[in-house]
């Protein structure tokens, strides 16, 4: 509390803004108004419903004074210290290296004050941590800057590393814009848009019959209505203007809102998972919806709304494309194969067999189901926590079993009612390219064996390096392979053959060199620092020398062919590039996109074994 | 849907005839799941059979204290006992012809499910393996989970009364996941203590959380 308390060289203890406790207050008011409701309004007259509300709220505003004045924040070491509550004083340490997603949100009337709410998402929360409201514009930017310059730095890393992100101009790669239009036709077809005419229909019955015209019996019933039915309108407003961007960091920067403005920043290797889900009704439409889900937002109890979880709310699939692109480096959504499960699977899902299948790529692990509501699950490997294997007694008399890749993120993939047999290859899968995305390097402490897989600042993101022992020397050089059939995509134009060569095909790819119509969408995703940047420098030859290794794509990039020939299917193995090493700084290798793409083109090794397994009866998605 | 998909559609030539053929040629290739292990090649052919006992040939289960079978029957016998006394009470008081009809229930259930408990105790089993930790479970339904060492965020050890009588201790490893569940009951205590430290320092030794 006092100067003396805090350790020296802290920095003082900060207040919010003024004007918090008012707007606090106001906030409080209204769910006070809610709850003394239309009933007591009959009830008790207007003017003693006012004066009621009036002596509350000077209460609420006093009290929220009280609260303003013993509320304090401040950043310590790697820390961000906040002090709160009244009765019970609060005194919290938030470690910033386990810091999420930081969320910037501006309702109605910090918008008219020029003031903001700064969330903080951090792992194990039940709910938000720490909502610091409110700070000014400016003030919440800054601290919210700070703050993830603070949680990107690892205790280990150079800080030369930041430095050239540091420099760089601050200038955000806007990504994406959802229409407003199709946001609102997208909410229109909606099963609650469809009940809309049918709940005012019923009510205006109601009435007709009955003959009851008071003026509360209308208001409470409308109020009731519009908490229930009106959920398409409110998420019309929560997502209207919905814009996507990548900052100068690499990190992904969501804005949306019209009555309530958020601006989301995650970093990319905060991404346990995405879901990608088709509605029935926006099939018609051809549009789909993603989700993004990060550790530090609660599981799917929480209430809708509140949730900051949407990557987009909805958008055709071109968009949905180059999103999880973005996000998921080298995950193109098109050429996700997926592989249905034994046909006795049928006995247990004599509707939604069909939709069913899971698929694993170099990067991510994929698992869609669902008959009407259509739904995919990507997880990346780098992000699994744990694999189970579950198989209940209806399973066992069909020789079943389900396999679940758990994340942080509270959704699990889930590949249901796979053969046996297949169930448990795909664990052993699932664990082992999950350690090999994770890489052996332990991060906190100093205890690297291997000189050659330390990660070198300023290639690979300082969080995550994933690089194989040496002893996996083949293995090291193989990312590029097991990547490069999406890596040849992204400089040349997507195409499905390219993430899915033949297995028998021996040395080379023609279609990765063919453009497509699809290169639209994609030449920005080229511009992206994707793993393009980072394989050389988990090579041991390289990693000596990252510069060079980095920034002249064309020869660090492309592994030595001869090297990558040697391990054909381990590609399909090899340790995956995470997110997050994708979305380092750029180290340069990302101002040549097109040359590094381009020089992998007829790399041998794209034969990924297990990938030719997947295609089976091969489905894609479009 | 899209334009990509009209170059796609390679449904190859050169495909294997069958998708085991072709998972079997990465796995030749050595796929590096567990270093030298031939478990995954387990898959395309006739490999493990059971739930319960995925790659016999490279996981050593061990499995948990016997004593633990005594502990879960004294724990079904106490509620056996609580269930019973409430229904010999309903008899006395209002002698319904129901009550020793629940009675006889209770007491198959009880009998049935102690058959079960003593299978599912030896069922039960983990094993450690050079990066992660295998938990199996369950006989009606049948769990296996792969918890890699380096995603564990704390390491539980609980020891009930009961538990405390016959010397046995619960340790539980838990991830950023809540869905993880690798919880391995009836340990010896100097076994738990052994594996809650291995556990502790393999993690540190690999830690990444998230």
């Amino acid at each position: 509390m006092t100067a003396a308390e805090q350790p020296v060289g802290a920095e003082p203890r900060k207040r919010l803004h003024p004007l918090s406790p008012l707007l606090n207050g106001a906030k409080s008011i209204a769910v006070i108004v809610a709850a003394l409701s239309w009933q007591t309004l009959s009830q008790v007259g207007l003017e003693r419903f006012a004066l009621v509300v009036g002596v509350l709220a000077v209460a609420v505003v006093i009290f929220s004074v009280v609260g303003w004045l013993n509320t304090g924040y401040h950043v310590v070491g790697r820390e961000l210290r906040i002090q709160d509550g009244l009765l019970w004083r609060r005194n919290r340490a938030i470690p910033l290296d386990r810091l999420q997603a930081v969320e910037l949100r501006r309702p109605l009337l910090a918008q008219l004050t020029g003031l903001a709410e700064l969330r903080l998402e951090v792992v194990g929360g039940s709910k938000t941590e720490a909502p610091l409201a409110y700070l000014t514009v400016r003030e919440a930017a800054a601290l919210r800057e700070r703050l993830l310059a603070l949680a990107g730095r690892t205790p280990g890393s150079d800080p030369a590393a930041a430095g050239p992100a540091a420099a760089a101009p601050a200038l955000e790669r806007p990504l994406f814009r959802v229409s407003n239009r199709d946001l609102l036709i997208s909410q229109l077809l909606t099963p609650q848009a469809f009940l809309l005419p049918i709940g005012v229909a019923f009510v205006v019955m109601q009435f007709v019959l009955e003959g009851s015209w008071t003026f509360v019996g209308i208001a409470s019933t409308v109020t009731a209505m519009a908490g229930v039915v009106l959920q398409p309108a409110r998420r019309v407003l929560q997502d209207w203007d919905f814009r996507l961007a990548r900052d100068p960091d690499g990190r992904l920067a969501v804005r949306y809102g019209l009555v309530e403005t958020r601006s989301q920043i995650v970093p990319l290797h905060r991404v346990q998972s995405i879901g990608v889900t088709w509605p029935l009704l926006w099939r018609v439409q051809r549009w789909l919806h993603l989700r993004l889900d990060i550790a530090g937002y609660a599981g799917p109890q929480s209430g809708d709304g509140k949730r900051s979880d949407r990557l987009l709310p909805v958008g055709a699939f071109e968009a949905g494309r180059l999103l999880v692109w973005e996000v998921l480096p080298g995950v193109d959504l098109a050429t996700l194969a997926t592989v249905p499960p034994p046909s006795r699977a049928r006995w247990l899902h004599p509707f939604t067999f069909r939709t069913m299948g899971i698929g694993m790529t170099p990067e991510v692990f994929v698992a869609r189901s669902g008959l009407l509501t259509r739904e995919m699950t990507l997880v990346p490997y780098a992000r699994l926590q744990s694999v189970r294997v579950i198989q209940g007694p209806i399973q066992r008399l069909l020789g079943l079993a389900s396999v679940y890749a758990d994340t942080a993120g509270g959704r699990s993939g889930v590949a249901e009612d796979r053969d046996l047999h297949e169930a448990w290859w795909l664990a052993e899968q699932l664990s082992g390219r999950a350690r090999a995305a994770r890489g052996p390097a332990p991060l906190r402490t100093a205890t690297i064996a291997d000189p050659h897989t330390r990660p070198v600042p300023g290639a690979g993101a300082p969080g995550d390096v994933s690089a194989l022992p040496a002893g996996d020397a083949s293995a090291e050089s193989a990312p590029p392979a097991g990547s490069d059939p999406s890596l040849g995509a992204a400089g040349t134009g997507v195409t499905s053959t390219g993430s899915a060569p033949p297995a028998g095909s021996g040395p080379s790819l023609g279609a990765a060199g063919s453009p497509t119509e699809a290169a639209g969408p994609f030449a920005e995703a080229a511009d992206a620092p994707t793993e393009a940047a980072n394989p050389p420098a988990s090579s041991p030859a390289e990693a000596a020398s990252p510069p060079t290794g980095a920034a002249s794509p064309p020869t660090g990039a492309a592994s030595p062919p001869a090297e990558a020939a040697d391990a054909p299917a381990r590609a399909a193995n090899a340790p995956t590039i995470s997110p997050a090493e994708a979305a380092s700084p750029p180290t340069g290798a990302a101002d040549a996109p097109a040359g590094a793409a381009g020089s992998r083109d007829g790399e041998p090794g794209d034969g990924d074994g297990d990938d030719a397994f997947w295609r089976r009866p091969r489905e894609t998605l479009s | 849907m899209t334009e990509s998909s009209a170059p796609a559609s390679p449904t190859p030539a050169g495909e294997p005839p069958t998708p085991f053929a072709a998972a079997e040629a990465s796995v030749a290739a050595g796929a590096p799941v567990i270093a030298g292990s031939p478990a995954a090649a387990g898959f395309p052919a006739g490999g493990p059979v059971s739930a319960l006992e995925p790659w016999p040939d490279t996981v050593e289960w061990r499995p948990v204290s016997r004593s633990l079978i005594t502990v879960e029957l004294i724990n079904r016998a106490s509620w056996v006992v609580v269930l019973l006394a409430g229904c010999t009470a309903g008899w006395v008081l209002t002698e319904f012809w129901a009550w020793p009809a629940a009675m006889a229930a209770v007491l198959i259930f009880a009998v049935w499910r102690s058959i079960v408990t003593v299978r599912a105790v030896k069922a039960w089993g983990y094993a450690e393996r050079d990066n992660d930790l295998l938990v199996r479970h369950g006989l009606v339904i049948r769990r296996l989970s792969i918890v890699p060492y380096a995603r564990m965020q704390f390491v539980d050890v609980t020891a009930g009364p009961l538990e405390r009588a016959f010397h046995l201790a619960t340790v539980q490893l838990h991830t950023a996941s809540a869905a993880s569940d690798a919880k391995i009951p009836g340990l010896p205590p100097d076994e738990a203590a052994r594996l809650r430290d291995r556990l502790t320092a393999l993690g540190e030794d690999r830690a990444e959380g998230l």
